[in-house]
């Protein structure tokens, strides 16, 4: 069903001359119900959700005043859930931010489940459910697959399945995994994300298996929001640390709704430690803080915001790439980053095209046949 | 001996691998045994100025890959800072993981009739 509602597009400050090739590296859809994954899942796993009453994977237990997290005018006329309606979607963002590509991130929580033919199938069925959907949809749209951290051999086989379709772009996991990505367990993943030259993209979420952080489990959402942070330094540390990027030299990773401020810091003490406890790893060739330059990208959202704009330049250069950052909305969620307003105003224009456009497409192959 | 060496001592005082510290001319130097080689170094890391005599003398451990077999090259010629863990070459001072920034100053070292002479002006 089209929508009634058309939102009011917001001008860009940038004009056509950004707008016409924006990109948006981090996008949210969701299946409404098990009625919308139905076609795609086999007889077995439709007649075991009826049978056992199935509502989906276990939720976090952190609620942030959100419904579904996303903003409030994101529910679709007639009630779908925000991010279930791709006709809605591709008014509200797409044609209102004349977006050129959008990658989506379907967040459904599979490594919740820890019946692993059961979650495989979700898995499976959410990627199929994608293609179809959503892809099929516009052709601005682009995929990540989804794969179960807790099989890595089931995921390393539904990377070269779904990889087939070149409007995939990346492969996506959750930040909080039950053990840091860099353990050797990890190991399929990675290989066939390289060697089908595709990104492995983290993503903000996960974790229902462990504690949210360092220290247990804290009691408000912003606590477990801004937290979020620890996850992705742990992994950005093991996967340097445990050699992936030695093994996988062409692999590229994305760290996606973590934000950047923290990594300044974390190059500054790995690189130290790495200079006393450099004979712990010693197949790494170069400074840790290089390897994270060179295989690291990091959308934007939800940027960073001191007080001074003039810190957010520091930072940017103190992590020291220019191609380094990638920009994305989080759409449909509340803590949407607004393309006219997300960058201040003293940012250079050729920085904000770097991280508009051309970092993107750097990064990814939108034209993947 | 020439007019820049000074004798430090026999031979046979100086246990291989163990860095000893000696005073010449004022200076403070770490010298290390391996064999029939000596090296001599300036006795302060470049870091927090820690004494190198008091660390350890290693190898490089060479491994390609996590879980691979671990080999050994330069063993007895790598000095690590007992304090951070810093390392250095022995033979040219430079910093294992920062060579071209980071060194520390050497010192030839000879031995004639089993006498250990170091150039430290």
């Amino acid at each position: 069903m089209k929508p009634t509602i058309k939102p009011k597009p917001t001008k860009l400050r940038q004009s056509e001359k950004t707008a016409a090739t924006l990109i948006d590296c981090d996008v949210h859809n969701y299946p409404i119900s098990n009625a919308a994954l139905a076609p795609f899942l086999p007889r077995r796993w439709n007649a075991f959700i009826k049978q056992i009453g199935f509502t989906g994977p276990a939720d976090t237990p952190y609620k942030g005043g959100y419904p579904f997290n996303a903003r409030r005018d994101a529910t679709a006329p007639g009630g779908k859930r925000p991010g279930d309606d791709p006709a809605f979607a591709r008014t509200q963002l797409l044609d209102a931010w004349n977006i050129r590509y959008a990658i989506l991130n379907s967040l459904y929580g599979v490594p919740h489940i820890q019946n692993l033919d059961f979650a495989n199938a979700l898995m499976r069925a959410i990627n199929d459910w994608n293609a179809a959907v959503w892809l099929d949809a516009d052709p601005r749209w682009r995929g990540s697959i989804l794969v179960n951290e807790n099989d890595p051999a089931a995921s390393a086989a539904e990377i070269r399945r779904v990889a087939r379709d070149g409007r995939f772009v990346q492969v996506l996991l959750f930040a909080r995994s039950f053990t840091p990505y860099g353990n050797r367990q990890f190991t399929p993943i990675f290989e066939t994300a390289s060697e089908v030259g595709l990104p492995v993209g983290i993503h903000f979420g996960g974790g229902l298996r462990m504690p949210v952080t360092a220290c247990g489990w804290p009691s408000y959402y912003i606590e477990h929001h801004t937290a979020m942070t620890q996850a992705f330094e742990t992994q950005v540390i093991s996967l340097v640390c445990e050699g992936v990027f030695v093994r996988f030299p062409n692999l590229r990773v994305v760290l996606m709704e973590g934000g950047f401020a923290w990594l300044p810091a974390l190059m500054w003490r790995l690189d130290k430690n790495y200079m006393g406890l450099h004979h712990e790893v010693p197949w790494l060739k170069k400074l840790p803080s290089e390897y994270i330059r060179e295989h690291f990208r990091v959308t934007t959202q939800p940027i960073e915001e001191p007080p001074d704009p003039r810190h957010l330049l520091s930072i940017i250069e103190m992590i020291g790439n220019d191609d380094f950052l990638m920009f994305a909305t989080d759409y449909p969620h509340w803590d949407f980053d607004s393309p006219d307003r997300v960058f201040p105003s003293i940012m250079p224009e050729a920085l904000k095209q770097r991280i508009f456009t051309i970092n993107a497409t750097l990064c990814y192959d939108f034209e993947r046949k | 001996m020439t007019s820049n060496e000074s004798d430090i001592g026999d031979i046979g005082t100086f246990p291989e691998g163990t860095p000893r510290r000696v005073e010449v001319n004022g200076k403070t130097l770490l010298v290390v045994r391996k064999g029939a080689e000596f090296y001599a170094m300036r006795d302060a890391c470049p870091h927090m100025g820690a004494s190198l005599s008091g660390g350890c003398v290693v190898g490089i451990p060479v491994q390609a890959r996590p879980g691979d077999q671990v080999d050994y090259v330069c063993e007895g010629e790598i000095v690590t800072c007992p304090w951070h863990g810093w390392s250095f070459d022995l033979k040219s001072g430079r910093s294992l993981i920062k060579p071209d920034r980071l060194r520390v100053r050497t010192y030839p070292v000879t031995v004639v009739n089993d006498r250990v002479l170091v150039a430290a002006g």
